[in-house]
This record gives structure tokens, C-alpha cells and sequence, in this order.
């Protein structure tokens, strides 16, 4: 059912180019599926793991440099680009991971947070490698086949493969008894362990598996933005994909799905009143929050939870 | 008989605190063996030092006769030595039916990749699963909640999913801690059904618990701890009456306990 609706909504969002000719609603579509993508990977961590990632900024952001220089200083092509920020990013969550995830939660938080941070400096700071405050400029559109990506409509229908791919892969995983093994260790570790199971290699799974995603996503959008600079790195892009996942309930794979198209979506839908447009998105989420503090997806859980609990009465 | 579970000299202590000082008990196989003692007597570091939740300071545990000393809790429950927990544990959030299958997993020769990819390996594992885990919450008296997240159940009710999943994976020994703690008493005796047959099954049970009454109507020995010391060991009915013990658990003589008895007659 859920996949089915899935289907459906995939499909029409494939029709998106040949329903509209506005670049702007275009340029709305790609930003809301790459940015889908991006929570859907933090929901892996943060909604099934349990574990609060914020180092997805620094992996957002490598993965967005990674691909940039893979085309401008090593003359690689877009695609060798993507799959260099995604094995980049695993990498490197493999050996950050690996002593964050030994220590606890609270101090898991702190230090990925500072790992974002840190990519920030360096992305500024290294100038000869990322160009600093300039940024890398004009990065060209990708081809294949002999197929140029240059207008947006074409650059659309790139987004949404990689977005069905990735989607449909961490669906694959979040559905699986992998998936269901993290929200075991996430609800109760001790339990875990006593029937056999060793978290940590769950864990850094996942961790490393978000990692490679989030930069595969990155890079895609760095292309989008045909350029990429320390803004790439801004806080904004953590707090969007963060939004996402909670607003739809961490969790919960399709309402966080469902949760990146409509919240992405939101801001533009609010372009009616420009002054206000941000001052009620952050309405709506506050109050969406006070009604629903585990978001929809929880939210629906718990009525379902209820008259469940009614009928055995 | 031979024993499922020895373990020897068991030594730890907390800021200078001797919670355990050297103990020592076996367990027979097919057997279900209590651990009792007053408050503070070590009975919970045991189990915890035993299944690997904490270090030993000194001692040796072997488990159906290989050494699993100071190795972590997930590669003990993997020798054969599942545990339950004295807050229960379950996992609220999720099914009844995944909370026992959770259990077991780890013991079938399902892979990561057939896990991802739902080989036949993997559905002939999780086929199997199921079919214990319907016979164990048939068992439990709760096949109306299978599908029901486990949330949902009463403590008494978590109790007996914590019991059915430590036995999913037919471990060599499964360790009780308090399994009839909080439990309304009318339940009580279903639990001690439950565990009487499953030990004419051929299950191991060590169980730690206060009820003095449930441990001397079900078990078959009885290891007595009094600060972090093994106080005595024996039958039922030879603990039921050793002075020591009467004076340990409750603090008082056997003429003491005497007078008392009758006073309330």
C-alpha cells in the first residue's frame, strides 16, 4: 500500500518538466528531492540508529567539494565525481565513527557537531585546495551518452533517478532486519547485547552508509548550484534535513519522505506574503511540533496505538 | 550431571566495596538452580559479572565447558547463556513477533547480504524463527498480542516476552533475574508452570529472585549469597531450614521466626 503510493507519487514527480515549463518550479523540485534524499539518509542514523548525527553537514559538504574538484582539478566527469564523494564520506565514516560511536550519546552530538564545524574551517582555510572564500565557480553540467544535463528540466530528470536509486536502496535497508536491528539497539542496547548481538558494527554502518549518501547528495546539488563555496556548508542545510525528519517522525521511512517534499515545498508555497514567508514556516513548525512532538508519522502511531488499545478492552 | 555453568573465585568490588568476594557454584545441566540473598548480597553483580554486562576483578566462568571470562556480553549470549533483566526489558516499539524474533537472529546463518538481499537463506531462517516463536507465545498464554507491539502489555505480561525471548534461540542456560518481581501473584503460578515445563523440556535455568517461596517450590538447588559470599548451597527444603540462612534473609533466629509464628497464630 505504502509502496504503491510510493509508485505513484514517484511517477508523477517524474512528470514534473512536462507539466510545467517554469525553471523556477523546476529549480523547487530538484532542491526538494536532493534534500529528501539527504534526510532520508539522517533518518537512517538519527530515526532508526538513534544516533544524532550532525556531522551529515561535514558530509554534505564533502561530499559537495569532492565531486566539484573531482571535475576542475582532476578532470574527472560528473559521475566519477558523485562515486568519489560517496566512497570519500564512507571512508571517512568509518574512522571518525569508529571512536565517536564508543563514547556516549551526548558526547557522540558534541563531536559530530565539531566535525562539521571542522570541515567548515577547512573548506575555508585550505585555500589552495578548495579556493577559500571563493569557491570553485562554473562547474559544468554533467554528460552521458553523448546527452548533455544543461537545462533544468534535463538536470531534473538526473535528480530524480539518483533520488529513486538511493531511496529505493535505503528502503531496501531500513526495511530489512538490518533496519529493524537499529531501532532494536536504538530503543534498547543492554537487550541487544544480551541476545548476541554487537551493536557497533550496526552502527557504523549506518553511520558510514548515511555518510556516502548525504555526500552523493551533496555533490549532486553542488552541481545544481553551479558552484561551490564555505556556504555550502552553511547551518541551514543541517537544520532543513534535521526539520524534515522530525516534522515527519524520525523513523518513519515514507512519512520522512513524504515530510522533504512537503517541507521543501512549504517555504515556496509561503512566497505569497515575502515578508512574512519565514516567520510562518516557523510558525508552522513550532506548531506542528506542539500538536504532534513526534511528528506525524508518530503521531498517526499513537491514535493507531489507542483504539488498538480500545478494542482489547 | 554435568554443569552447564561453573564459575569460580568470583571477585569484584566498587570503591572498595567487596560486592562480590569470591564465589563459587555450578549449575547442572537440565536443572534449575536459585541464587537468593538479602539485598546487597551480590546476587545481581553476579549475573551481570557472569553474562558480561561488568567486569570481573578476579574468577573464572566457564560455560558448558569452555572459558568465556572477560569476554563481552553479545559473544556470551552467543556461547549459549541468555539472560533477562530485573527492570524488564523488551522493546516497546516494536511487535511481539519481532521481539522474539530480534531474540534469535543472531543465532541463524542469515549474512548481512542475505538479510539485504532476502536470499533463501534468509527465509528459511526467519520461517523457523517464526514457528519457535509461535510455540513460545503459545506458551506464555499470549498468542492474542503476537502482532501487537509490545508496548501495549502489562509488566507482568513484558515479564513473560522477556522469558519467551531469552529462549528463542534454545540457549544452553537462560539466567532469570527476578523474573517474578512486580508480577501480580495471581500470575506467579503461571510463571512457575511455564518454567516447570520448560524444564521438563530439558531447559537450564539459574534464576535470582526474592520470592523465597517461588524459588523453594521450583528449584532443584539453592545457592545462598550473604555479602558477596557464598553463604550455603543445598536443597529446598535443606535452605528452608538452615538457621544461617533464616538469619541472613530475614534477619532473624529460627526461634525468632518460631515465636513469631506463633504469635500471629
Amino acid at each position: 500500500m505504502k509502496l504503491a503510493t510510493a509508485l505513484v507519487a514517484a511517477l508523477v514527480l517524474a512528470a514534473l518538466p512536462s507539466i510545467t515549463s517554469s525553471n523556477y518550479i523546476i529549480g523547487v523540485g530538484i532542491s526538494a528531492l536532493i534534500f529528501t534524499v539527504a534526510a532520508a539518509a539522517l533518518n537512517l542514523v538519527y530515526g532508526f540508529a538513534g544516533l544524532l548525527s550532525f556531522a551529515q553537514l561535514g558530509f554534505w559538504g564533502i561530499g559537495g567539494y569532492a565531486a566539484a574538484l573531482t571535475v576542475m582539478t582532476f578532470g574527472g566527469s560528473f559521475w566519477q565525481g558523485i562515486l568519489w564523494a560517496a566512497l570519500l564520506n564512507g571512508a571517512i565514516a568509518l574512522l571518525v565513527g569508529y571512536p565517536m560511536l564508543r563514547t556516549n550519546r551526548h558526547a557522540f552530538v558534541i563531536s559530530t557537531l565539531t566535525f562539521a564545524l571542522l570541515v567548515t574551517l577547512v573548506a575555508r582555510d585550505w585555500v589552495s585546495l578548495t579556493r577559500g572564500p571563493l569557491g570553485i565557480p562554473n562547474l559544468p553540467p554533467p554528460h552521458a551518452f553523448g546527452l548533455r544535463f544543461d537545462t533544468p528540466a534535463k538536470f531534473y530528470w538526473l535528480v530524480w533517478v539518483f533520488t529513486v536509486t538511493t531511496i529505493s536502496f535505503l528502503y531496501a535497508l531500513c526495511s530489512s532486519r538490518i533496519g529493524r536491528t537499529l531501532v532494536a539497539i536504538k530503543q534498547n542496547e543492554p537487550l541487544t547485547r544480551a541476545q548476541g548481538i554487537s551493536p557497533m558494527p550496526y552502527k557504523l554502518a549506518a553511520f558510514a552508509l548515511s555518510a556516502a549518501i548525504t555526500g552523493a547528495a551533496g555533490g549532486v546539488y553542488c552541481f545544481n548550484l553551479r558552484i561551490i563555496d564555505p556556504t555550502f556548508l552553511d547551518f541551514y542545510y543541517m537544520q532543513t534535513f534535521l526539520i524534515i525528519v522530525i516534522i515527519g517522525g524520525a523513523g518513519s521511512f515514507w512519512a520522512v519522505i513524504a515530510s522533504g517534499m512537503a517541507l521543501s515545498a512549504l517555504p515556496e508555497v509561503l512566497r505569497f506574503s515575502d515578508d512574512l514567508r519565514m516567520i510562518i514556516y516557523g510558525v508552522i513548525l513550532v506548531a506542528a511540533m506542539f500538536v504532534m512532538p513526534a511528528g506525524v508519522a508518530g503521531w498517526l502511531h499513537e491514535r493507531r496505538l489507542a483504539s488498538m488499545r480500545a478494542a482489547l478492552r | 550431571m554435568t554443569a552447564i555453568l561453573s564459575v569460580a573465585g568470583l571477585r569484584k568490588s566498587y570503591a572498595g566495596v567487596h560486592a562480590l568476594d569470591g564465589v563459587t557454584f555450578e549449575v547442572e545441566g537440565g536443572s534449575i538452580t536459585g541464587l537468593i540473598g538479602p539485598n546487597g548480597s551480590g546476587k545481581s553483580t553476579a549475573i551481570d559479572c557472569i553474562s558480561g554486562f561488568q567486569r570481573l576483578d578476579a574468577g573464572t566462568v566457564t560455560l558448558a565447558g569452555s572459558d568465556v571470562t572477560g569476554r563481552p556480553a553479545h559473544r556470551i549470549a552467543r556461547a549459549g547463556l541468555m539472560r533477562t533483566f530485573q527492570t524488564v526489558r523488551v522493546y516497546d516499539r516494536l511487535s511481539l513477533a519481532d521481539n522474539l524474533a530480534i531474540a534469535a537472529q543472531q543465532f541463524d546463518p542469515a549474512t548481512w547480504a542475505d538479510e539485504f538481499l532476502r536470499t533463501r537463506r534468509y527465509r528459511q531462517a526467519v520461517e523457523a524463527s517464526e514457528r519457535r516463536a509461535r510455540e513460545l507465545v503459545e506458551l506464555i498464554g499470549l498468542e492474542r498480542y503476537y502482532g501487537a507491539e509490545a508496548g501495549i502489555l502489562s509488566y507482568g505480561q513484558k515479564k513473560l516476552v522477556a522469558l519467551a525471548a531469552a529462549l528463542m534461540p534454545h540457549p544452553k542456560i537462560v539466567v532469570l533475574d527476578e523474573p517474578v518481581a512486580g508480577v501480580n501473584p495471581s500470575r506467579i503460578r503461571e510463571i512457575e508452570v511455564a518454567l516447570q515445563q520448560l524444564n521438563e523440556a530439558g531447559e537450564t535455568f539459574l534464576i535470582v529472585e526474592h520470592n523465597v517461596e517461588f524459588i523453594t517450590t521450583l528449584c532443584h538447588r539453592v545457592i545462598v549469597l550473604e555479602q558477596g559470599r557464598k553463604l550455603t548451597e543445598g536443597t529446598a527444603a535443606e535452605i528452608h531450614t538452615d538457621p544461617r540462612v533464616l538469619e541472613a534473609y530475614l534477619g532473624m533466629t529460627p526461634e525468632m521466626v518460631e515465636a513469631e509464628m506463633r504469635g500471629a497464630a
